[in-house]
């Protein structure tokens, strides 16, 4: 069931994900609705693995979801796809509490203030549908190394750079500057593999 | 390597927004540049980064959350105005009409008061004039029937004129008008102001002799007597004579001094 409410499965949604919001511009509390209840286990999942506390989580996504109904129309669909947009958001609003928490340094403050970026869609992500992308994402994950896996979750899911990262498995830099790069293009031409068969 | 390679190497870091300080300005350097290639690179890195929360755990928020936000976003529906519509005039739940109908009568109600707080002043105000204008005719009034009195005293031929003279010759002397009706006037000229604390008082002297107290009065700043007696005892019948003594202020009831001036009625 969770795979199913990750990501919409087919265009028709994607679209409708994107006419949702256009209708929050119109303060449509029923597509708010809509748009909660078919997003909110994946915002809600990412949030507590960044956070691991449920209440303070729950605080994020009440954020996230609020910014969404408040500055609708900042999301863009000519800019990409709905899901990625309000994942990113959703990330970036979680490593800035987390930050705020932990007192670190906040280098990434240029990138997180500001609103997602553009994520196209590739052309293979529609050969698949939700549910075999995500058991393909864990599955290609799980055949990375131990170190390397461990080096994409820490950036990803804690927001530590290429150095803290280093610095905290006792890695040399540029070790796991290719850890990243290669887990991550890894990735990507395992969901092609995918896609493709 | 290229330099376009060596940035290429450093697109999924930045995605992924994992890259130190150095690096990134570089990447970003060569982004601003334009480099279409890196800048479709960076868009599909971006949407891969976000397939990694498929290694998050299934987790699922409370009822509670999902009840609090979207009582909140009613409440925002309902009252607040939209931020969303970036740029765009923020829209009311209430018509422009209802706000117009209420500033008009806000504005309305604020005439009312203050044009009513005006007329109330000014009916205060036209209040005191109508006071001052009834005191003004009523001492009109009250001139007029002097007026009447007197000349009616002076002219009627029932009334009967006399004067009323004074002991001493160096005085001058008073003149009288006697209506049965309408009372007595008397006038006079040059008359002394009596002394201090003292008044002069008229008496009406009966048949049998007997001094009547009448009304107390003083000459005015140039000597006139002008003295009015408007309803006349019912003794004036039997009033033989007038006098007039200086008496104490308020006067006497029976004469406490000399006459000083005296007139026979008949």
């Amino acid at each position: 069931m969770f795979l199913a409410v990750l990501t919409p499965k087919q265009n028709d949604d994607v679209s409708s994900d994107a006419a949702l919001v256009q209708q929050l511009l119109r303060r449509d509390v029923r597509a708010f609705e809509k748009l909660y209840d078919r997003h909110s286990r994946i915002v809600y999942g990412l949030v507590l693995r960044i956070l691991q506390q449920a209440s303070t989580a729950e605080e994020v996504v009440q954020d996230v979801f609020l910014q969404l109904w408040r500055n609708a129309s900042q999301y863009q669909s000519s800019r990409g796809p709905f899901v990625p947009w309000l994942l990113t958001l959703a990330r970036n609003r979680a490593l800035d509490n987390l930050r705020l928490k932990s007192e670190r340094q906040r280098r990434r403050e240029d990138q997180t203030e500001e609103l997602p970026q553009i994520a196209q869609t590739p052309a293979y992500e529609q050969a698949l549908d939700e549910k075999r992308r995500a058991e393909a994402v864990r599955s290609l994950m799980s055949s990375l190394s131990a170190p390397q896996k461990k080096a994409i979750e820490m950036a990803y899911f804690e927001g530590l750079s290429h150095s803290e990262i280093a610095e905290a498995l006792h890695e040399p830099l540029g070790t796991v500057k290719s850890w990243i790069r290669n887990g991550l293009i890894r990735l990507k031409e395992g969901l092609q593999a995918q896609a493709a068969s | 390597m290229s330099e376009h390679d060596q940035f290429r190497e450093l697109i999924e870091g930045y995605a992924l927004g994992s890259l130190d300080e150095g690096d990134r300005g570089q990447l970003e350097a060569h982004l601003a540049s334009g480099c279409s290639d890196c800048g479709a690179a960076l868009a599909e890195a971006r949407w891969l980064v976000t397939q990694l929360v498929y290694l998050a755990p299934p987790a699922e928020p409370s009822e509670m959350l999902r009840a609090r936000l979207l009582q909140r976003v009613r409440a925002e529906g309902v009252n607040a105005p939209s931020a969303a519509t970036a740029g765009a005039p923020a829209k009311s739940a209430i018509p422009f009409w209802v706000w117009a109908g209420v500033a008009a009568l806000l504005l309305l109600t604020a005439y009312s008061t203050w044009n009513a707080k005006r007329m109330g002043d000014r009916i205060t105000e036209l209040n005191a004039q109508v006071g001052d204008a009834v005191k003004q005719r009523e001492a009109l009034r009250q001139e007029l029937t002097a007026a009447k009195h007197e000349a009616v005293i002076l002219t009627d031929p029932e009334s009967r004129r006399f004067t009323i003279w004074p002991n001493d010759k160096q005085m001058p002397r008073l003149e009288a008008a006697w209506h049965q009706n309408m009372g007595i006037y008397v006038t006079g000229q040059k008359v002394p102001m009596p002394g201090k604390n003292r008044v002069l008082q008229l008496w009406l002297i009966s048949k049998s002799g007997k001094p009547m107290p009448s009304r107390t009065f003083w000459p005015d700043a140039k000597g006139k007597v002008d003295l009015m007696i408007e309803d006349p005892p019912e003794v004036m019948a039997d009033t033989k004579a007038l006098a007039v003594t200086e008496e104490p202020m308020g006067g006497s009831p029976q004469p406490t001094t000399t006459p000083m001036w005296v007139g026979g009625v008949s």
